[in-house]
């Protein structure tokens, strides 16, 4: 008995010896990425619209932006936080009326025409400005785009518009699509939206629904030997729980935006093979924000809204919904943004007593089954973390006397409830942060957006103090002036509640540890993966 | 033999009897032994079964206290089930009886309804029905009775038209009165028993049904419902899998309690026929 043991642990020894010295070399080699190979990562969502010029969202990017390009990405080290792709440099004019983009030279559509300026100049002014549902607001005021030659662009606005704003919405907003497809016919009704042609790395391959997504190698791409991978698949999983079983049995190789659940990460980090990586979501910030209907009259007093913002345990928050892989907010910009961030704002510490005297002074008392009223609460469905933290917050609203009802909706429904129909007192949303609050943020807080605008402030809130910052913030075309005017206008969000910002979460990658060059820039499983590669 | 020998004596009613008696024991109690609002938080999350005594079964992905959302999800199957059942056998008898007895047009019309109602799967017709209203406790039942009753009433008017023939029915035409009258006073409670006989398999479909609904999301959020914890398990079933286990193993053993306990009374209701 005692020799088998020994046996075993000797075994156990000299297995492991043989694990690391197969383990060193591949470190060795992860310098040279090598060619060819098929990679294959689950896909939780099936977009039937993949043109990323037109819907501008995560679930379309993780697929097309290895097809479309978009004119710079989001980068690590880069000037400004960017990296050149089909645009080589790009500069501002001072008086903010117009930019200009040197493009790259050489480059050809996947049907094999030269990629050229009027692309662009198409693009901006026929499909981001019109169309778009970002590029709406971004690019509300480009009149034309000047096309001196086939390498040039220049982008004219008819009033000043902060080049800062341009330059952080190049690499969600300037997806460049081929004008000789999109100039016949409505550009909303080109077959070209559901089998895309761009200047990526990868070719659209084909479309099974309910399948996969097959994406092949581009011979003919700019990048110096790149791609290097032959293939990839998205094999369809919209079961969450079978991605970490699909990684264990090696079906697939990658899930990314945390088609593994958070729960099971733990678990699966010990997995041999596997590895857990965090990075290369950072341009990718969701924000966890309790959303207020402002016409609700407990809720339009300030006092109400401090109560409930002290209920809220962020860091249970963080610690329970999101195990960690999130961070407390503080405001209306995230914590991890190098430009705009600041944590000069009132905070709201969690404070259970402090919120029962706010709301008994604002003169809500608890009526004689301990209520003092109710609401009704609307977690949004997208996420399992938004559903739990309704759950949460419907037990931390009980600790202060306030009665919520949790309404479940799948997601049109909610999208109509919340943001057409305005049927909510509460709700759970989880906006994205896109680099620069102009984006996507200041509409969630600013007045006079007409009703059905998802992901903009629908709770009825108007503040004029706030809106002349906004107004001012959009036409302050000095970088230095405009991040000031953006931390003060995160102070006063965080003074007056128009929302809460809970905490902010990004996504987890889980990998084969074969895959290569994973998560080297910030936005990276929705960039062009030409330089992704399979050791084998 | 007395009714009450005669179920004892059939071990699988006796084991049926004690399963439903310990649920409607939990059911009861709940409120007693759980006061509050089960869905608070109770203690550190994901802990798991016997470590703690104060919390026996652990706690889930919030920390909310297992053994009392069981308890506090007993009740709420049982209401349901009942509730369910309760409103099938009432629209199905009254179809029935309706149908059985009228005749002619009425019962082309009603037959041709209940058929129609039958060839949707009953789940289906749930799942359409809440997606559509929204769930809350009363819709859900509404939505269950709703794909039930076409089996209560066809057996209530195979029995009408077996009675409505008789003697006694004949007589009270003779003596005036309304044929409605005669429809409910005297066919209906005649008819009853068969009717009545299913109803234990129509609360065990009615509580799979709540569960399978709560499951999918469409169960009311503010309730805690067993189909609603085994779904909210579902994610950690790999590192929390006694979270999905737990209330399985609940709802496994009351839909046998009912069904076993359901089966003796009709043993025991038609030996007692057959003796008279």
């Amino acid at each position: 008995m005692s020799g088998f043991t020994i046996s075993r642990r000797q075994m156990l020894a000299s297995s492991a010896m043989l694990l690391a010295s197969t383990a060193m070399p591949t470190f060795g080699w992860a310098q040279t990425p090598k060619k060819g190979g098929r990679l294959v990562l689950a896909a939780d969502s099936e977009p039937r619209n993949l043109n990323p010029a037109i819907v501008a969202s995560n679930g379309v990017f993780f697929i097309s932006s290895k097809i479309v390009e978009t004119l710079a990405e989001a980068s690590f080290d880069g000037k400004d936080g960017l990296a050149p792709r089909l645009a080589l440099s790009w500069e501002g004019a001072a008086d903010g009326l117009s930019v200009t983009f040197k493009l790259r030279d050489g480059v050809k559509w996947h049907d094999g025409k030269p990629f050229t300026s009027a692309d662009v100049a198409f693009s901006a002014l026929q499909v981001w400005k019109p169309l778009q549902n970002l590029g709406r607001t971004v690019f509300k005021d480009l009149a034309a785009v000047d096309t001196p030659d086939d390498l040039t662009a220049v982008f004219k606005f008819a009033k000043p518009t902060p080049f800062q704003l341009i330059r952080n919405a190049l690499p969600a907003l300037s997806s460049v699509v081929p004008k000789h497809i999109y100039e016949v016919g409505k550009i909303e009704d080109n077959p070209a939206n559901n089998a895309p042609i761009g200047t990526g790395p990868f070719k659209f391959g084909e479309y099974k629904a309910g399948q996969y997504y097959r994406l092949t190698k581009n011979t003919d791409y700019w990048g110096k030997d790149e791609p290097y991978l032959d293939e990839i698949i998205y094999q369809v999983l919209p079961d969450r729980t079978s991605a970490a079983s699909a990684l264990e049995a090696e079906e697939i190789q990658l899930a990314a935006f945390s088609a593994v659940p958070l729960a099971d990460l733990d678990r699966i980090s010990k997995v041999p093979g596997l590895k857990v990586i965090s990075k290369g979501y950072e341009g990718l910030t969701y924000q966890l924000v309790v959303e207020i209907n402002h016409r609700r009259k407990e809720l339009a007093d300030l006092k109400v809204r401090q109560a409930i913002a002290h209920a809220i345990d962020k860091d249970f928050v963080v610690k329970t919904v999101f195990l960690g892989y999130a961070a407390t907010a503080t405001g209306p910009v995230p914590k991890n943004d190098p430009q705009f961030y600041t944590a000069d704002v009132p905070t709201y510490a969690f404070d259970v007593a402090k919120a029962n005297a706010l709301l008994d002074e604002a003169g809500y008392r608890r009526g004689a089954d301990g209520n003092r009223f109710s609401l009704k609460l609307l977690p949004a469905p997208y996420f399992n973390e938004t559903k739990q933290f309704g759950d949460y917050l419907r037990q931390a609203l009980a600790a202060i006397g306030i009665d919520a009802q949790l309404v479940n909706n799948d997601s049109a429904a909610h999208i109509k409830a919340v943001y057409t129909d305005h049927a909510f007192d509460l709700a759970v949303g989880p906006p994205v942060f896109r680099g620069d609050p102009a984006i996507s943020t200041t509409i969630l807080v600013q007045s006079g957006i007409p009703d059905g605008v998802p992901f903009s402030n629908q709770g009825g809130y108007k503040n004029d103090a706030l809106d002349a910052l906004i107004a001012k913030a959009s036409e302050t075309l000095d970088t230095t002036a405009r991040t000031d005017l953006y931390k003060e206008f995160q102070k006063q969000v965080a003074a007056d509640l128009p929302l809460i910002n809970v905490a902010e979460w990004s996504f987890i990658s889980v990998a084969r540890d074969t895959v290569g060059n994973i998560a080297n820039n910030p936005r990276w499983a929705v960039s062009n993966w030409a330089d992704t590669y399979l050791e084998s | 033999m007395s009714p009450l020998r005669c179920f004892l004596r059939t071990p699988e009613a006796v084991a049926g009897a004690i399963l439903l008696a310990a649920l409607i024991a939990m059911a009861l109690s709940a409120a007693l032994l759980f006061p509050g609002d089960p869905q608070a938080i109770a203690g550190p999350a994901l802990l798991p079964p016997f470590q703690d005594w104060s919390l026996p079964l652990g706690t889930d992905r919030l920390g909310r206290d297992v053994l009392a959302e069981l308890f506090h999800g007993a009740r709420t199957s049982l209401a349901v089930g009942l509730a369910a059942a309760a409103a099938a056998l009432a629209i199905g008898s009254v179809v029935g009886t309706l149908a059985g007895f009228a005749g002619g047009l009425v019962d082309e019309v009603l037959m041709r309804i209940t058929d129609a109602f039958q060839t949707v799967p009953g789940f289906l017709l749930a799942l359409a029905f809440v997606s559509v209203v929204g769930p809350s406790l009363g819709i859900v039942v509404i939505a269950i009775a709703l794909g039930t009753w076409p089996g209560p009433a066809r057996v209530a008017r195979a029995e009408v038209l077996s009675i409505r023939e008789r003697d006694y029915v004949a007589g009270a035409r003779v003596i005036g009165m309304h044929p409605l009258a005669i429809a409910f006073r005297e066919v209906l409670p005649n008819a009853l028993p068969p009717v009545l006989a299913m109803s234990s398999v129509i609360v065990a479909a009615a509580i799979l049904t709540e569960a399978a609904l709560s499951f999918l999301g469409l169960g009311d959020p503010n309730r805690v419902t067993w189909g609603g914890m085994i779904a909210e398990g579902r994610a950690v079933l790999r590192t929390a899998p006694f979270l999905s286990i737990v209330p399985g193993i609940a709802l496994v053993l009351t839909v046998l309690g009912v069904y076993l306990a359901g089966e003796g009374i009709v043993e025991t209701t038609a030996v007692r026929r057959g003796l008279s």
